[in-house]
């Protein structure tokens, strides 16, 4: 069977944490300067 | 699809996230169905306050999350979640899990250790307890064996995620992880209406109540929405208790899988670390490293408002799912027993944590 895409290899909890911090830099190097609530 | 309910966390919690743009597209609809009855919601929470202001009326200030889940328990529970938004929909862990990440900007490191530590001493002492408590309990009602022990990680830990990975890791059987995973939605449904109405009742302070419902509720979305239902303050530290508690899942699995390996009906577990690391959730890493960022003042204070409200937003989808995902009739249909010994095991566990919590702002003043 062939190897999973590396894409792939990775799990859904390290997306999140990677969406998190893909967020909180975007934030912190100011391409969004602020985020309504 | 009659089991929607049942095993739409199964697939959210493990399946490979999307590697390609067709099936990152089929996400879309559902994720959008999230954001518009999370964001409806947050509309009618702010309309009452405004009707409220303008006629001079004294309302009740009913938060956001309980409009999202109503709403999306309405939909599911009557005309159902249409197929073409189902894979959207089962992304709200994901958004959980991205939402307690970026919380931990709100959070500096002294509070993680101090209430941290707290919570894994009282965790420890609700693990042996919740554990011990559910065995015997699943046994006396003459439960399957791998039933028992999935429905003892699942009450005692972190519900649908422990309940997946023990599946694996003790060979059990389909069918007895989804009479697990029913029991504990089913109860998580019913704890989010009836915790903060104790926590009122006694008068909880928000960080007494955010620990109580983060050491006694199962899953993790329906532990954040319990919080965040009695006041943001108590949301934050539901989510941190739940969060260390949710880091044990490794070890209490393992233990599981050594035992259940040792009767000779589960795979021998080769190597121990790898294991832990795979199991064990890596939001929690990420949710530290955060609040490390913010105690070393990488973040600007706007900035750390910024990631905060980044975070509420990510939550908002969250408990727009917890409501589509939730069919009360489904979740019914799955046998009493189960529900039976998970719920007998539930109320047990809520008085014990009470009181341990009882016992810690005795002792430490939350």
């Amino acid at each position: 069977m062939a190897n999973p895409s590396p894409l792939r290899r990775i799990s859904l909890d390290t997306w999140a944490v990677l969406l998190a911090f893909a967020a909180a830099l975007v934030v912190r190097f100011g391409i969004v300067k602020s985020v309504p609530w | 699809m009659s089991s929607f309910a049942i095993r739409t966390p199964a697939p959210a919690a493990a399946a490979p996230a999307p590697a390609t743009p067709a099936n990152a597209a089929a996400l879309i609809p559902g994720i959008l169905l999230l954001a518009v009855v999370g964001y409806a919601g947050k509309f009618i929470e702010q309309f009452i306050a405004h009707y409220g202001k303008t006629h001079h009326l004294v309302l009740p200030n009913i938060e956001y999350v309980l409009w999202a889940i109503l709403i999306g328990l309405a939909i599911s529970n009557t005309v159902g979640v249409p197929a073409i938004f189902r894979s959207g929909v089962a992304t709200y862990e994901f958004w959980l899990k991205a939402g307690i990440v970026l919380l931990g900007a709100r959070f500096l490191l002294g509070d993680v250790r101090r209430l941290g530590g707290l919570s894994l001493v009282l965790i420890a002492i609700e693990l042996v307890l919740a554990l011990t408590f559910m065995t015997y309990l699943g046994r006396a009602f003459k439960l399957k064996p791998k039933l028992v022990s999935l429905l003892a990680v699942g009450s005692s830990i972190c519900g649908v995620s422990a309940i997946i990975a023990a599946q694996g890791a003790i060979d059990a059987d389909e069918e007895d992880s989804s009479y697990a995973i029913a029991a504990i939605l089913l109860l998580g449904a019913l704890s989010l209406f009836l915790f903060p109405v104790v926590g009122h009742f006694l008068h909880l302070s928000d960080r007494a109540y955010g620990l109580w419902a983060g050491l006694a509720v199962d899953n993790t979305a329906e532990a954040t929405a319990a919080g965040a239902l009695y006041s943001d303050a108590a949301g934050k530290v539901a989510v941190l208790a739940k969060t260390c508690r949710n880091a044990t899942i490794g070890f209490i699995v393992l233990g599981y899988a050594i035992y259940w390996a040792g009767k000779g009906q589960a795979a021998e577990v080769q190597n121990k670390a790898a294991f832990l690391w795979r199991k064990f959730p890596k939001f929690v890493l990420g949710f530290l490293l955060i609040s490390l960022l913010a105690t070393v003042g990488f973040f600007t204070k706007p900035q750390l408002a910024a990631v905060g409200n980044l975070s509420r937003w990510a939550f908002l989808l969250t408990f727009a799912g917890v409501g589509l995902r939730t069919n009360l009739r489904e979740l019914s249909k799955q046998g009493a027993r189960p529900f039976i010994v998970g719920a007998v095991g539930e109320i047990v566990i809520a008085l014990i944590t009470l009181g341990l919590v009882f016992g810690a702002d005795h002792w430490y003043h939350l």
